[in-house]
C-alpha cells in the first residue's frame, strides 16, 4: 500500500514537471515575443513586444538588465524607475537650456525631457550606429532640430566639443553609457570627468546613472568628489539604480527639504507625467563613499571587477 | 665551441658539448617564450593606452591595435630572418630585448603627448588611432618579431631539422602569448597601467642585458667561434 502511494506521488511529480518547466519558461518570456534582433558592432540587440509594451535588451540572458521599456499606448509612462530618477537634475537647474546625454538606449530620457522642455537643445552621443534606427522604429524615439543624436564614443564627442571655439556649455549632462554587462572604463575616470567639467556650465549639473549595490559605486562616488568637490546620491526605491549628482561651482547642493520643495514647484509648472516628489525623496544626503574606495583614473580603473563585488542590498529589500 | 661536422652531427662523441647545447637550446626557446608573452601583453595594454584618447570604438581595438601588431610582426619576422644569417644570434636577441624593454618603460611618458598631438592635428578615431598605435607600439613589436626567426636559425644545425624547430618555436612562443594574454586581461587589468608597462619593460631589459653579457663573454672566450654552432 505504502509502495503504491510512493509510486503515485512519483507519477504525479513526473506529470507536474512539464508545468514547472513551462512556468519557469514563462517567467523568462514575460517580455513577450522577440520582434527584432540584430548583431551590431557593439551589442546583440533584442526587441521584445508584449501587447503594447516594447522592451530593449542587449543579449538574451534573463539576468541581463533591460536597457529600455516603452508602453506604446501611453508614451508618457515611465516603465523603469531610473528614467524618472534622471529628472533629479532639475532640482539643481530648473530651467536648462542645453543638455547632453551619453548613451541613447531606447531614448526615453531625451524623448521625455524634450516633451516637457520643448525649448531645450539636446545632444545625444551613442557609440552604436544600429541603436538610433531601432529606437526610432520600435520605441517611438524621433530626432528633430532640438534633439540630435551623434554616433560617436561619449568621450570622443566631448573631446571634439572641447576643441570647438567657443566651447559649448551644457546645463545638464546625463551619463548613461551602460551596456547590460560591460562598463567602458574610459567613461568613469577622473580624466574623463575633468573633460566633462570642461563642457559643463558653471551652474550646470552632471547626473550619472550607476548601481549602488556594488563596490564600483563607492569608487565612482569618490571619483566624482575628487573632480567636482561636491556630489549627492539618489537611491532608487524599487531598483538598484542610483543617480550621482555633481553640481558645477555656481550651483548649490540640496537638503531633502529643498529637493522636495523644488519638486513640488516643477511638478505643478510642467505637469509631469510621473511623481517627481517621489524622486526628490530618494535623495540620501547621509550616503558617503567607503573610505577605502580608490579614485578611478585612466591608469587604474578595474571597473568591471569592482562591479562584481556586491556590497549592499536594494533598499526595498531592507526591512 | 668548434663544430666542424655539424651537418652530420651525432651526439655521442661530444656528450658534454651536446648537453651544454641542449641547455642553451632550452634557454633560447625560453627567450622566445618571454618575448611571446610580452608581445601579447603589450597588445592588450595597447588598447588600454589608446582608449582614453580615441574612445572605445571598434576601429581602435580591432583595426588600429591588432592591425599595427600584425603589420609590425611581419616586418619583424622579415628583418629577423634576414639578420639571422648575418649577426650573432645571442647578441641580436639581447639587443632586441633591451631596446624593447626601454621602449615599454618610455610608453607611459610619451603616450599622452603623442596621442594629444595626433588628435589635435585633426585625425579621427580611425586614422588617428592607427597612427598613434604605429608610433607607440610599432617599433617594439618589430623588435619582438625578430626573435622567432633568430631563434629558429640558431636551433637549426641541419636542414632536415628546420621544420621541426620552426614548429617548436612557434608553438612554445604562442603558448606563452596565450598565457600573457590571459594573465594581462584577467589580472593585470586590476593594476596600474603605467606600473605594469614599466615593470614589464624592466624585466625585459634586464633579461636582455643578461643575454647580451653572456654573448659578449662567449665572444671573448672564443673570438673566432660562431655561437650559432654552424660553419659560416
Amino acid at each position: 500500500m505504502k509502495n503504491r502511494m510512493h509510486k503515485t506521488i512519483l507519477i504525479l511529480m513526473f506529470c507536474m514537471a512539464p508545468f514547472g518547466i513551462a512556468m519557469a519558461a514563462s517567467r523568462q518570456q514575460q517580455l513577450g515575443q522577440v520582434i527584432h534582433k540584430k548583431s551590431s558592432l557593439y551589442n546583440s540587440i533584442f526587441v521584445y513586444k508584449d501587447g503594447s509594451i516594447v522592451s530593449l535588451k542587449f543579449g538574451k540572458r534573463a539576468t541581463l538588465n533591460l536597457q529600455s521599456q516603452v508602453d506604446l499606448n501611453d508614451p508618457r509612462r515611465h516603465m523603469l524607475e531610473y528614467t524618472t530618477m534622471t529628472f533629479c537634475g532639475l532640482f539643481y537647474k530648473p530651467q536648462p537650456q542645453r543638455m547632453l546625454v551619453l548613451g541613447l538606449g531606447g531614448g526615453v530620457i531625451p524623448r521625455e525631457m524634450h516633451h516637457h522642455f520643448p525649448q531645450l537643445q539636446i545632444d545625444v552621443a551613442e557609440i552604436d550606429p544600429d541603436i538610433p534606427p531601432v529606437a526610432a522604429r520600435f520605441l517611438g524615439f524621433h530626432e528633430d532640430e532640438k534633439l540630435k543624436v551623434h554616433v560617436d564614443d561619449g568621450r570622443m564627442f566631448i573631446k571634439k566639443q572641447l576643441r570647438c571655439n567657443p566651447v559649448p556649455k551644457y546645463d545638464m549632462i546625463i551619463l548613461d553609457a551602460f551596456n547590460g554587462d560591460y562598463i567602458p572604463f574610459h567613461l568613469m575616470t577622473k580624466e574623463f570627468l575633468q573633460e566633462v567639467k570642461g563642457v559643463l556650465a558653471d551652474d550646470g549639473v552632471v547626473i550619472a546613472n550607476v548601481f549602488y549595490t556594488n563596490r564600483l559605486f563607492d569608487a565612482e562616488f569618490k571619483t566624482f568628489l575628487s573632480v567636482f568637490g561636491r556630489s549627492q546620491a539618489f537611491f532608487g526605491a524599487v531598483s538598484g539604480n542610483a543617480m550621482l549628482v555633481s553640481p558645477g561651482p555656481a550651483c548649490p547642493i540640496l537638503t531633502e527639504q529643498e529637493a522636495v520643495e523644488h519638486a513640488q514647484q516643477l511638478q505643478q509648472k510642467h505637469n509631469l507625467s510621473f511623481d517627481l516628489i517621489e524622486v526628490a525623496q530618494m535623495l540620501r544626503p547621509d550616503v558617503h563613499p567607503d573610505r577605502r574606495a580608490k579614485v578611478l583614473t585612466d591608469d587604474v580603473a578595474p571597473v568591471n571587477w569592482l562591479r562584481e563585488q556586491e556590497t549592499k542590498k536594494f533598499s526595498s529589500d531592507i526591512p | 665551441m668548434k663544430n666542424s661536422d655539424s651537418i652530420t652531427y651525432k651526439p655521442s662523441p661530444k656528450a658534454a658539448w651536446a648537453n651544454g647545447r641542449k641547455l642553451l637550446a632550452v634557454g633560447i626557446i625560453l627567450i622566445a617564450c618571454v618575448c611571446g608573452w610580452f608581445m601579447m601583453e603589450l597588445e592588450i595594454l595597447g588598447v588600454r593606452v589608446l582608449v582614453p584618447y580615441f574612445g572605445s570604438a571598434v576601429y581602435v581595438v580591432t583595426g588600429s591595435v591588432i592591425g599595427v601588431f600584425l603589420l609590425s610582426l611581419s616586418v619583424g619576422y622579415m628583418l629577423g630572418g634576414w639578420l639571422s644569417g648575418k649577426i650573432n644570434a645571442w647578441s641580436a636577441l639581447g639587443a632586441a630585448m633591451m631596446t624593447t624593454g626601454a621602449w615599454l618603460c618610455a610608453i607611459p611618458f610619451f603616450a599622452e603627448p603623442v596621442c594629444d598631438m595626433i588628435f589635435n592635428i585633426g585625425l579621427d578615431e580611425k586614422w588617428g588611432s592607427l597612427l598613434a598605435s604605429l608610433v607607440l607600439f610599432g617599433a617594439p613589436t618589430v623588435l619582438l618579431g625578430t626573435v622567432s626567426p633568430t631563434v629558429m636559425h640558431w636551433l637549426t644545425t641541419q636542414a632536415s631539422d628546420s621544420g621541426f624547430n620552426a614548429g617548436l618555436v612557434l608553438a612554445t612562443s604562442t603558448i606563452a602569448s596565450f598565457a600573457g594574454c590571459v594573465v594581462t586581461a584577467f589580472y593585470l587589468v586590476l593594476c596600474s597601467l603605467r606600473m605594469t608597462l614599466c615593470t614589464s619593460g624592466v624585466v625585459l631589459a634586464v633579461l636582455g642585458a643578461m643575454v647580451l653579457l653572456s654573448a659578449a663573454m662567449q665572444a671573448k672566450k672564443n673570438p673566432r667561434g660562431d655561437s650559432n654552432g654552424k660553419q659560416q
